[in-house]
């Protein structure tokens, strides 16, 4: 990828990388964490920098090279909180979809499809999902083939996604 | 979208169940592709859904919640076939229909009730037709609506008691003329009309209608 083409697709990158680093940075340190998004800003510009520079020579693919630049500033971030607060700040581990209006949007709908479910697919979610049992645990406790968990939770989600699209 | 060999690992990832290398080249992978990376979001959510809303999948109120003739359409849905449904119903509104339109026609007519010699009565009655209002001079003769064949019919008529009584297969009798002579112009008389079925059986009874003789 030539530096003069990168240049006029500067938007196009930003556009595509933001959530994707947002994604991981927010997986990595917690939705609640406000450091978020000046983390992700900060990233992202060293993305723009190191692809004007020349630094991004296209040895690997862009998404590589974005991931590595995401990840190394990551672990920067939590050795110098670890070393001004003791201990690295625990994101929580499943926070309620609130951090943006889509996301809110969105948890609601899957909120109405869930109610809708029939009872097995219901049960089935809950064990592999919320309880986070194996495939093979929920088809031990539910008497059924691993394989068809696999069905019933795909086809659970099937669902779900039908209603994400209205 | 195309199916995608990396899309097996989103949930383990989610749920931080891959090893460190499988997690480290999963997240490498998401950021090359957007299918996944779009899957990835799309799960993400419904994930956190389900952990922050466990009731919507183990209470029983999504259920109860519908109106019960939904409910058990659903459930009639689940078992049978709109062909099979619709057959049922056919079958049924029959079933029905013999039930309460066909079968009572072949039947004896139901017993009627008299609980005194009084006015109330359950069942068929008889209509009287005259006299019912108050009369200029003593009535020569009773009638009344006939009810149907080979029915006898008991005529009382009553002062402050019993004054008389006959018995005819015809809706209408003649007064005889010693019972005439009993009656007393400006009283008050009053008659009922008893229907009996050839074997004896009080099939109806006609309410007890008042009038008044015109005083001369």
């Amino acid at each position: 990828m030539k530096p003069k083409r990168i240049e006029e697709d500067i938007q196009e990158l930003t556009t595509r990388y933001r959530p994707i680093i947002s994604f991981r940075v927010r997986k990595a340190l917690g939705v609640q964490n406000t450091d978020c998004d000046d983390l992700v800003a900060e990233i992202l510009s060293q993305v723009l920098e190191k692809i004007k520079t020349g630094e991004f020579r296209g040895e690997s693919s862009l998404g590589t090279f974005v991931y590595t630049i995401t990840s190394r500033r990551i672990v920067d971030y939590i050795r110098e909180k670890t070393k001004v607060m003791k201990y690295a700040p625990e994101p929580l581990p499943y926070p309620d979809p609130q951090e943006t209006l889509e996301a809110k949007e969105m948890s609601e709908k899957v909120q109405k499809a869930l109610s809708r479910l029939k009872p097995r697919y219901r049960e089935v979610l809950y064990l592999y999902y919320y309880q986070e049992l194996s495939r093979d645990e929920v088809a031990q406790k539910l008497g059924v083939s691993s394989r068809k968990v696999s069905e019933l939770v795909n086809y659970a989600l099937k669902l779900i996604r039908k209603e994400l699209k209205v | 979208m195309s199916k995608c060999k990396f899309e097996n690992l989103i949930d383990g990832y989610l749920l931080n169940k891959l090893s460190e290398r499988d997690r480290e080249a999963f997240e490498e992978h998401y950021f090359n592709c957007s299918s996944c990376f779009q899957k990835l979001q799309e799960r993400d959510i419904i994930l956190r859904t389900i952990k922050n809303h466990p009731e919507l999948l183990t209470e029983e109120k999504a259920e109860a919640r519908k109106p019960l003739l939904v409910t058990l359409r659903k459930e009639l849905a689940a078992w049978f076939t709109p062909r099979q449904l619709a057959l049922a119903g056919i079958t049924a509104a029959l079933f029905l229909i013999i039930i309460f339109a066909l079968v009572p026609r072949n039947q004896a007519p139901g017993p009627n009730f008299s609980l005194t010699d009084e006015e109330t009565v359950r069942g068929s009655s008889i209509t009287l037709i005259s006299p019912v209002i108050d009369m200029n001079q003593i009535p020569s003769s009773f009638e009344w609506k006939k009810l149907g064949e080979n029915v006898e019919y008991q005529i009382s008529i009553f002062n402050h008691e019993l004054l008389w009584k006959g018995t005819t297969k015809e809706n209408r009798i003649v007064l005889p003329q010693e019972v005439k002579a009993k009656m007393i112009p400006g009283e008050k008389y009053s008659w009922q009309v008893k229907a009996f079925a050839p074997d004896g059986t009080l099939i109806a009874v006609s309410s007890r209608v008042q009038f008044k003789i015109a005083a001369q």
